[in-house]
């Protein structure tokens, strides 16, 4: 920047631009910065995606996985995702008829001689034994013993060498332990353990019954077919999981949004009305606010639940909402409330009333408008907290009844087989984390976005 | 300084400024170089001071005249060490006071500058106060920190400072609570906290904006018979100009973050050399007489807004408002012209102004009017 | 502003007759805030009144009251030689929005933040339902090119503007109803020196185009007398002194008014150096526990002994005609 660089015509008059008064920036409204801003916000669209995802899922998804959600396959009961799901056809079972085989024989590892007698299927477990002329107590475990103590769950204390088990057999890995017992009837330690994988199998006529096998199709005893494929697993009952988180979503969702929705627009009502009218009737207002809010709500659902009473092939929702309605909106409410005071004190809604304006204009236009922001966040906030609420029901068994399923109620059903099948529980609590994280994060967010903007900064 | 009669000799002769040390000993006490403060912030890189400098003597009042955006407040609160670093940063320029660098470090031989050898009053007292203690304890507090009095001593001076700052019964405010306080009242504690540890400079950031007009002529008359009764200097920042000619020697006038025009205080009020300066003068209604006896009634607005500091405008920020724009204005930024210096200038820079009406080509018929 | 002096006046009848008008705030407990306190001024046509006074003083509380937007305690404001109600309803807010407006301090929160300036502006013209949508365009567009601003500007943001911009279209938005008569409660309070003069430039220009009478409440003396061709001083809750605002600028009688003139600085260092000490002493008093007798006699250097028991009325000053009133006993 060298003076010396300059030359008279330099010096001559700018000629004057009023463009003092342009504004440059393009106009955008309030909905459309506070868009601008969420956009730019990578927590809140991540949020975003996944909510619309899980919208999909429950909406669209039973539709694409049309497997009905109380149907049972009685053949894959509380499978895994991605288990086998082969099933070999065979013969109907027919009697074991254990005297006609060969004794097995003992050996050093094998005192007992305990072995397998035929290949094990789902069909039977067929097993045998030296026979000692003493008695012997066999035990099945799903886990491998350990020590003495942990055999597992005692089949039966047996005289004769040879035992069929037929008990609820699942193509797992089972470990059955023979223990001799003495003459006084108490364990020895001789003891020997078989690690024996069961088959899954399946005779033709079920086959045919469950649709494996075409009604004009051939089949041979040994062929394997395919069972059908569950990608999240079966629970308990050897229902889809897949199916039942679509339609326990759908549960799950409709309170987590309906509730909120309705609570929050019932406490806005409510809020503007005492914010606006004030004095005596805001005071005597919000005293019954402060009442509802010392109401207990575990105590009042289940109140409800007992007063509506839930016949057979009722869900249960309709009580859960109602309560849920009735007991929480005086938050929103004083939100509002606080809101509205603030707002009739700006200097517009002092300029409408003198340009004219009814209250029921200044209400709708002016104030309720500059209170949409603190509305929407409060709703998105809520909607995480009534999830978890029904959830929270379902899981102590005051929610939803069954057979509807809802996550929180699936939830209760598989922390019983927490240990066995954690699948049952993961995929629930996982989707309730999920949304309640997804809303959470989205509603920080949106208060982030709108915030800035209600304060006017610039 | 207070104001005293003085005796205006002739119209052309400049009036001295009452000073109490000869210029002699007005030895720069703090000197700001070239500093230049931006934030970082998610829209941009805001440049809120853009090269900086004054000097402060001892016993003189430095005010900084400016409207809102132009970098008065930001200026101080970085010497004070007031701006959180980020999204601010200081990425240019040095603050020495008596020699030590403040921007630095904020110790000088091991003691805190911040309050010690320099405190600061701001604009609203109500928010400035700790509305939970009462407001002898927040003074006793900086006197213990600082000086490292004991609890009773410093109270026992805090009762003087009160009384020094002209609180009535100074003993029973002390044991009171800011809420209790008028807004005068709480301007005058913050004002008795400030010179508790006796500071070489006082800063004052707008202190009698949000006061009465009668009110704030007590403060200003506070704060002159306390610069008197103990020599320190003040930095005054404020927008007004009357308080400006009322307790000024020096005046440094900002705009987007730059020094446009400074001098003493009758230079920038008779002699100014910048259209900003002009602009605001003529922009305040003057109650003065003009020859006929009947008053003066005009007021010229300035045109336009103070300008988007996102994006501030090529060369010299203020000509698009100016009436005396040319087309170097638009393109280059003009350096600080010194102007006829006057005896009364304590500043080390004279009477200068940053506008290229001052260059030796700028002719009558190019510019100016 | 006309520098005629206000004799002609007297003669015409006053548009706005504010008469022993009282405002006072119930705290509860038998406390009450004494906002205003017998206040008594005539404002003619096409004349601007300046209202001034330090915090506390109840000027802006004044204005509100006389627009409706505060119930009257008692007293009454005639509106040509109409009675206004004490109390307003919606249907006489209705019928006064075209008579009577008001322009606000902050303009920053006296523009809904959701509404396009266009709306903001042409709400009073929407509200009547008078006008078709084409026509109520046309009309904001004539008015934002009027305060100055583009008729662009119509889709755009109140955030989006200065503050002196907004302040532009709150005066747009109080005039398209073409009242007669505007309160301006401190419209220039808040924004920067050089924007003020804008401001007060484009009322003064307005008032002269449009024949409008405005009552401008402000605390800048010196502004107030610029504008205002009279003026009238306010201390807790009372008038202390009314007349032609360069008479009581320059010529103050009340002891008030005097201390607060001498109290403004003026930016002219000689002037200020010249300028002895008066400051006034002590603190306002509560407007709670309003002191009996004249209310500025704990703080007034010429205050007799007469004062503090009776409080002085608002009179004619001797000699200086029917418009040049003092409430002080100094003149009795």
């Amino acid at each position: 920047m060298s003076s010396t660089d300059l030359t008279p015509a330099d010096f001559a008059k700018l000629p004057r631009q009023h463009d003092a008064d342009q504004l440059t920036r393009p106009s955008l409204s309030y909905w459309a910065d506070a868009w601008r801003r969420l956009r730019g916000n990578p927590r809140a669209m991540a949020s975003l995606g996944l909510i619309l995802f899980l919208l999909a899922f429950v909406t669209v998804g039973p539709a694409v996985w049309t497997v009905d959600p109380s149907a049972q396959d009685v053949d894959q009961i509380g499978i895994g995702p991605g288990a086998d799901r082969h099933v070999t056809l065979t013969a109907p079972l027919t009697p074991w008829e254990p005297q006609t085989m060969a004794p097995p024989k003992a050996s050093t590892d094998n005192p007992l001689g305990f072995t397998l007698a035929e290949p094990a299927t789902t069909q039977a477990v067929r097993l045998t034994w030296v026979d000692h002329d003493s008695p012997h107590r066999l035990y099945r475990n799903l886990f491998a013993p350990a020590d003495t103590g942990s055999y597992g769950l005692p089949l039966a204390d047996l005289d004769t060498p040879y035992f069929e088990d037929r008990l609820d057999l699942q193509p797992e890995t089972y470990y059955y332990t023979l223990v001799a017992l003495d003459a006084a009837g108490e364990e020895t330690d001789t003891g020997v353990t078989l690690t024996i994988d069961v088959t899954r199998v399946i005779s033709f006529a079920e086959a045919r019954e469950r649709g494996l096998i075409g009604p004009d199709e051939k089949a041979e005893i040994g062929q394997t077919l395919e069972l059908a494929w569950h990608p999240l697993g079966t629970d308990y009952l050897g229902r889809d999981m897949l199916a039942r988180l679509m339609y326990g979503g759908q549960v799950s969702l409709f309170i987590g949004l309906l509730a909120p929705l309705a609570f929050v627009l019932l406490g806005v009502v409510y809020g503007s009305v005492a914010g606006f009218l004030g004095g005596a009737v805001d005071q005597a207002m919000m005293r019954f606010a402060d009442f509802v809010v010392a109401l207990p709500f575990l105590l009042f659902m289940i109140l409800f639940k007992v007063v509506f009473g839930i016949g057979p092939g009722e869900s249960g929702i309709l009580p859960m909402l109602a309560a849920m309605i009735i007991l929480l909106w005086p938050a929103p409410a004083r939100l509002v409330r606080g809101q509205i005071l603030q707002i009739r004190e700006e200097g517009y809604v002092s300029a409408s009333k003198l340009l004219g304006a009814t209250t029921p204009y200044v209400v709708g236009r002016h104030m309720l408008p500059n209170t949409l922001g603190v509305i929407l966040v409060t709703i998105t906030f809520q909607v995480p907290s009534a999830i978890f609420t029904e959830a929270f029901l379902s899981f102590i068994g005051m929610g939803v009844a069954p057979p509807t399923p809802s996550w929180g109620a699936m939830c209760n059903e598989g922390i019983k087989s927490m240990l066995t099948r954690p699948h049952e529980l993961l995929f629930p609590a996982i989707m309730i984390s999920a949304t309640v994280l997804a809303f959470n994060l989205l509603g920080d967010g949106l208060r982030d976005a709108l915030d800035a903007r209600m304060r006017g900064a610039e | 300084m207070p104001r005293s009669t003085t005796q205006n000799s002739a119209s052309t002769e400049p009036a001295e400024s009452i000073s109490a040390q000869p210029s002699a000993t007005r030895e720069p006490l703090l000197q700001v170089d070239n500093l230049h403060v931006d934030f970082q912030t998610y829209g941009g890189v805001v440049q809120a001071v853009r090269g900086v400098s004054f000097d402060v003597a001892a016993g003189q009042t430095l005010a900084i005249v400016g409207e809102s955006g132009c970098g008065k407040s930001v200026t101080v609160q970085s010497l004070m060490g007031l701006i959180p670093m980020p999204p601010g940063r200081i990425h240019k320029g040095t603050a020495t006071l008596r020699g030590h660098d403040i921007l630095a470090s904020k110790f000088i031989e091991g003691r805190d500058v911040r309050g010690r050898e320099i405190s600061m009053i701001f604009q609203d007292p109500m928010t400035s106060l700790n509305p939970t203690m009462t407001i002898g304890r927040q003074i006793a507090e900086t006197l213990e920190v600082h000086r490292g009095y004991g609890q009773s001593q410093a109270f026992s001076r805090a009762v003087e400072l009160l009384e020094m700052s002209k609180i009535p019964e100074a003993a029973k405010r002390a044991k009171q609570y800011p809420f209790e306080f008028s807004g005068g009242m709480l301007q005058r504690a913050m004002i008795a906290m400030a010179i508790a540890c006796e500071p070489a400079i006082l800063v004052a950031d707008e202190p009698t904006t949000a006061l009465d007009v009668t009110i704030q002529a007590q403060i200003l008359d506070l704060l002159a018979d306390l610069q008197q009764e103990t020599g320190m200097a003040i930095i005054l920042i404020t927008h007004d100009l009357g308080v400006v000619a009322r307790m000024a020697d020096d005046v440094m006038v900002m705009y987007a973050g730059e020094v446009v025009e400074r001098g003493s205080v009758d230079d920038i009020f008779y002699r100014s050399g910048h259209p900003y300066t002009q602009g605001l003068r003529l922009a305040m209604p003057t109650n003065k007489h003009n020859e006929d006896g009947l008053p003066e009634q005009t007021l010229i607005a300035i045109d336009g807004s103070p300008p988007d500091l996102f994006n501030p405008p090529k060369g010299c920020a203020y000509h698009p408002r100016c009436p005396h724009a040319m087309n170097v204005c638009a393109q280059q930024s003009p350096e600080q012209y010194a102007l006829k210096p006057t005896a009364s200038s304590t500043q080390g820079h004279g009477h200068q102004a940053a506008c290229w009406l001052h260059h030796e080509l700028c002719t009558p018929q190019g510019g100016r009017s | 502003m006309s520098a005629s002096t206000n004799e002609s006046t007297a003669v015409t009848k006053p548009l706005v007759e504010i008469s022993h008008l009282v405002k006072h705030f119930d705290l509860g407990g038998g406390q009450r805030v004494h906002a205003v306190d017998d206040v008594s001024l005539s404002i003619y046509p096409n004349e601007v009144v300046g209202l001034v006074g330090e915090s506390g003083s109840g000027k802006s509380t004044l204005g509100k009251t006389v627009v409706g937007l505060h119930d009257k305690t008692a007293g009454r404001v005639m509106f040509n030689d109409t009675e206004l109600p004490a109390r307003y309803r919606g249907e006489d807010f209705r019928a006064m929005a075209s008579k009577m407006q008001m322009i606000f301090q902050d303009p920053y929160s006296s523009l809904n933040p959701r509404m396009t300036v266009g709306e903001i502006i042409s709400e009073g013209l929407r509200l009547r339902k008078a006008l078709k949508p084409a026509a109520v365009q046309q009309k904001v567009a004539d008015w934002l090119r009027m305060v100055g601003l583009s008729p662009d500007h119509q889709s755009r943001y109140p955030h989006e503007f200065s503050g002196g911009q907004r302040q532009r279209i709150g005066i747009a938005r109080a005039l398209i109803l073409e009242p007669e008569f505007v309160v301006c409660d401190e419209p220039i309070s808040a924004l920067d020196v050089s924007v003020q003069a804008q401001v007060v430039n484009l009322l003064g220009d307005l008032t002269k185009e449009l024949g409008l009478t405005l009552l401008f409440i402000a605390h800048d003396l010196s502004m107030v007398r610029y504008i205002s061709d009279r003026m009238a001083v306010m201390y807790l809750g009372s008038l202390v002194e009314v007349g032609a605002s360069n008479q009581v600028f320059f010529n103050p009688k009340h002891p008030y008014t005097e201390t607060l003139i001498a109290s403004n600085p003026e930016a002219d260092p000689e002037h200020e150096r010249q300028r002895p000490s008066t400051t006034i002493q002590g603190e306002i008093p509560s407007p709670i526990n309003v002191p009996a007798g004249c209310r500025f006699a704990n703080r007034c250097p010429k205050a007799m002994d007469h004062c503090a028991s009776h409080t002085p009325l608002l009179k004619p000053l001797a000699g200086a005609g029917e418009q040049r009133l003092v409430a002080c006993h100094l003149y009795d």
